[in-house]
């Protein structure tokens, strides 16, 4: 159509016209736009710096301003917020801090509105406000996460759009709170729409606010975060037009494109620079236990395993592909999602690791790419597949990603940004209404805030320090939880003895909070969002032999006498693993107890009843008996690990000694070394995989696997592509090519 | 960003795991060095017990090596050799598998923490020669063993380090894995 960039942006007449130049010249000539010599910035980099620097800020103020203009307390103070700024078809060229990766899905909905005409009904024009949270036109990856889009102008023609995310208190579906574990199909999604015109004039509509109130159980909360995203998009609307009259049109259309391949071209240096090009196996498994819990839909009365598989293939062009061949096929839960709302996960060790020196922008999509075969859990061969909680699992998705570049990145020799990467974050949802009638929902984000960080090769993993999907590691203030959910307060938030991947390097402890049930009023309905749940580990595969981390489990502890023991001033539990001590030990009792290692369905809570979560652990590193036995002592001391599993996984011995009623332990260095001894010649007498594999395969044969773990293999042997996964389970088998688990 | 002097004591450091918290930020700050893979091979070699030639680092104790006769394969810091580095080494090793809530409860802990049994089971990857921990896999049953890196040797070394290896015609970049499990089959 065009010959290059600069005819395309004199001539174009249509977003259409340049979304198709774009694409063209990009495919055509390898460098985003056909822009082969960065002329602008050759000709003068210091403006052309100064320029980018006026755009950044923009955005950077966008987020710092607007969410102390109107916010939800979750919007107000956790990273789940992001401002980014877009060239008018679809690609970014600068985000504020937060949930950077959001930005894949502004391409999907650019794309959807241009592809669909948009421009001519229903119009975009200057002021006008767009919105959607929908995973196939839109690109989210959940229905919590909430976008507005702003067209920008400057002198009569549209030179970008101002985009605003964040994660809202409340979605509307029938599983109260922000990520619905229960959903059969995107009816029961909650609110979902794709990407309308839900204002002019920079005002919203009065219909829209009206419908956020109507339709979700945190309406104000809602309208507050709207308004907060609005804010910002004016902020940036504005001065990108002083920005345009500083530096004049041509400049700014030229210089943004400029910006995008200037940033492709350092990320693709810095992988060449880091990786060690390979092929890397990862996979990932979520459970669902829907069974039991509808008879209304029976198509999702079922128990099965999820399976996440990623190929990823580091190229020696310094290229990346990620194939989720082998993936299972999208199902009848709330897990699946759309591949917009799944490159959100896919891309984060991308930023992660390869954008440290250039600017964060859609540069880093176009040398790594994504491969999700129709009809997985990640690219639907339907419009109905319910999406309301894709994070349950895509995060682990980014984990296998992280985890394979780690592994590049270690043979290389940079050890220093290796580690072993987890993301099991966790979030307490729910819904009810007070003694005075009103009702409300909502979401605690603590532990999607922060996590603990997996081990590096050469030191622990630290707790709550973490988040691989954001810059703003941020767990909030225990306060502000409890003014914001009424009758939840916390008798106590702390680390849980044992809870992470052990090795070498042990990685960072998981966190717990006791959520307390304070007059609830009328009722009150509690569930969990969530990642992963301890039936599986996070990610399948640990560390140079350290142990995956373990996920998330629950506790619901009801019709209990807590109440009386803490109005008689007795000590009480402060997390789930002293709940558990304190039931053993019957320092507390109760009718009901229940251990949650899937997700947990929504419970009726009570006056006194309480709710305990332990997520978020870090991963280990190397083989355990390798650890410094000092190490495992002084993780014994400081409450980290218990004496069982200083012996049972470190082949650590402790002795006891008491002084001034404070217990110390100190090494038995004889007992150590001959426990460790014992140890390693145990497993010099196991046997070899070879044994295994042909005990294994006789068991496989007579298809010796729970319905489950059967269903796993189909859901994966089904998808468009499954096929080849099938062959190499067959391959790996030695099984008749005829060979099925029905 | 600053463009940093990486020296070998540092790597050294970092290797042995008692770099300090302050030199870790400023490596993860700076610019990365681009030698350091050269300076890590020295390292390496000077540790090893053995005079195979280092071409690559997999994991903390596997490594690619060319024999004085010239053959490529992976092999356990301790000298045990697993054979053509195309075929995923886990399937010379040792092997442990926790299947019970009792066995896991041993390196998973509290015990809500466990994988689930019959869902899950723990695989754990032995060096034949010095019983070290070399792998973990928590998987379900029947699921196949995961070839968790199987490098581009001589993409790398042409594309990345410009210096390709003489016997680069010699080795595909492919996966030799099935032709070990073939054997098996046959043996069975």
């Amino acid at each position: 159509m065009y010959k290059h960039a600069n005819e395309a942006l004199a001539k174009a007449k249509s977003l259409k016209e340049l979304l198709r130049a774009k694409d063209e010249l990009t495919q055509k000539t390898g460098y985003y736009f056909g822009i082969e010599v960065l002329g602008l910035k050759e000709e003068d980099p210091i403006k052309f710096e100064r320029f980018y620097s006026e755009i950044h800020n923009l955005a950077l103020r966008a987020r710092e301003s607007a969410r102390f203009v109107a916010a939800s307390p979750g919007g107000r103070e956790m990273g789940e917020s992001l401002w980014s700024i877009c060239t008018p078809e679809g690609d970014t060229l600068a985000n504020s801090l937060g949930f950077s990766t959001h930005m894949v899905a502004y391409d999907t909905c650019i794309r959807f509105m241009i592809d669909n005409d948009y421009e001519e009904n229903p119009g975009i024009n200057d002021g006008d406000i767009f919105s959607t949270d929908d995973g196939k036109t839109g690109g989210a990856p959940h229905p919590g996460d909430t976008y507005s889009y702003m067209p920008v102008f400057a002198e009569g023609e549209i030179v970008g759009w101002a985009v605003a995310v964040n994660h809202i208190m409340e979605a509307g579906a029938p599983i109260a709170g922000s990520w619905p574990g229960f959903s059969v199909d995107t009816s029961m999604d909650g609110l979902v729409f794709p990407p309308m015109k839900v204002g002019e004039n920079r005002t919203p509509a009065r219909w829209w606010e009206q419908l956020w109130k109507s339709r979700t159980r945190a309406g104000v909360f809602n309208v507050l975060d709207d308004k907060m995203r609005l804010a910002g998009n004016v902020i940036i609307a504005d001065g990108i037009k002083e920005i345009v009259r500083e530096y004049g049109l041509d400049y700014y259309k030229r210089a943004i494109r400029e910006v995008i391949e200037d940033s492709r071209r350092a990320i693709k240096e810095n992988i060449r620079t880091s990786c060690v090009p390979g092929k890397f196996d990862g996979a990932t498994f979520r459970v669902v236990k829907y069974k039991g819990l509808s008879k209304l839909w029976p198509h999702a009365d079922k128990d099965f395993m999820l399976h996440t598989k990623m190929t990823l293939n580091v190229n020696s062009d310094a290229t990346i592909l990620g194939d989720m061949t082998g993936t299972s096929k999208w199902d009848y839960c709330a897990f699946n999602g759309y591949p917009g709302g799944a490159d959100i996960a896919f891309y984060l060790p991308i930023t992660g690791n390869f954008v440290h020196n250039t600017k964060m922008t859609s540069g880093l999509f176009y040398d790594v790419k994504s491969y999700y075969p129709k009809g997985s859990t990640y690219n639907p061969d339907t419009d109905y597949a319910a999406f309301s909680n894709i994070w349950a699992q895509s995060m682990a998705m980014g984990a296998l990603h992280w985890n394979a570049i780690t592994r590049s990145m270690f043979a290389k020799g940079y050890l220093e940004e290796c580690l072993s990467v987890e993301g099991d974050w966790a979030g307490i949802q729910g819904g009810g209404t007070l003694a005075n009638d009103q009702n409300y929902g909502f979401t605690n984000f603590e532990q999607v805030g922060g996590v603990a960080q997996g081990a590096y090769p050469y030191r622990d993993g630290s707790p709550v320090t973490w988040a691989m999907w954001t810059q703003l590691t941020n767990i909030g203030n225990v306060e502000e939880w409890e003014y914001l959910i009424p009758p939840f307060f916390y008798l106590g938030r702390r680390l849980v003895k044992d809870f992470c991947g052990h090795g070498k390097y042990r990685g960072g402890i998981g966190l717990s909070s006791i959520h307390w049930v304070v007059q609830p009023g009328k009722d009150l309905y509690v569930s969990r969002g969530g990642a992963g749940t301890s039936q599986t580990t996070h990610v399948a595969l640990g560390q140079a032999g350290g142990y995956p981390a373990p996920n998330s489990w629950y506790l619901a502890v009801r019709n209990s006498n807590l109440n009386d023991k803490i109005k008689g001033g007795m000590p009480y539990p402060r997390s789930a693993d002293e709940i558990l001590d304190y039931l053993a030990e019957e320092k507390i009792t109760a009718q009901d107890v229940q251990i949650f290692k899937y997700d947990p369905p929504q419970l009726k809570m009570k006056d006194g009843d309480v709710f305990s979560d332990a997520s978020g652990a870090g991963g280990g590193w190397g083989d355990p008996l390798e650890r410094n036995a000092q190490s495992v002592i002084k993780d014994l001391n400081e409450g980290w690990v218990s004496e069982k599993i200083a012996l049972t996984c470190y082949g650590v011995v402790a002795r006891k000694e008491t002084s001034d009623n404070e217990v110390r332990y100190l090494l038995d260095e004889p007992a150590t070394q001959k426990a460790r001894e014992d140890k390693r010649n145990a497993r010099l007498r196991c046997q070899s995989v070879k044994d295994w594999w042909e005990n294994e395969r006789k068991k496989v044969a007579k298809k010796e696997l729970i319905e489950p773990v059967k269903y796993m293999y189909n859901s994966s042997f089904s998808t468009q592509d499954g096929d080849s996964f099938k062959q190499n389970f067959i391959d790996f088998w030695q099984l008749e090519n005829n060979y099925d688990l029905n | 960003m600053e463009k940093m002097e990486v020296s070998k004591e540092l790597v050294k450091k970092l290797l042995d795991g008692v770099i300090s918290d302050q030199e870790v930020l400023r490596l993860l700050n700076s610019y990365k060095d681009e030698d350091r893979f050269q300076k890590y091979m020295e390292l390496l070699q000077e540790r090893v017990p053995w005079k195979d030639e280092i071409l690559l680092r997999l994991s903390e104790h596997i490594y690619v090596v060319r024999k004085s006769s010239g053959e490529r394969i992976s092999k356990c810091s301790c000298g045990h050799e697993f054979g053509d580095y195309r075929v995923n080494w886990k399937l010379n090793c040792l092997i442990n598998v926790r299947r019970t809530i009792q066995e896991m409860s041993e390196v998973y802990s509290p015990e809500p923490a466990c994988p689930e049994p019959d869902w899950q089971e723990i695989r754990e990857f032995f060096c034949p020669n010095c019983g070290t921990q070399l792998a973990v896999e928590v998987l379900p049953p029947g699921y196949p063993v995961q070839f968790e890196f199987l490098p581009d040797i001589d993409g790398f070394y042409r594309d990345q380090l410009g210096s390709p290896l003489p016997d680069a015609d010699q080795y595909k970049y492919e996966d030799k894995s099935l032709e070990l499990i073939k054997s098996w089959a046959k043996e069975g």
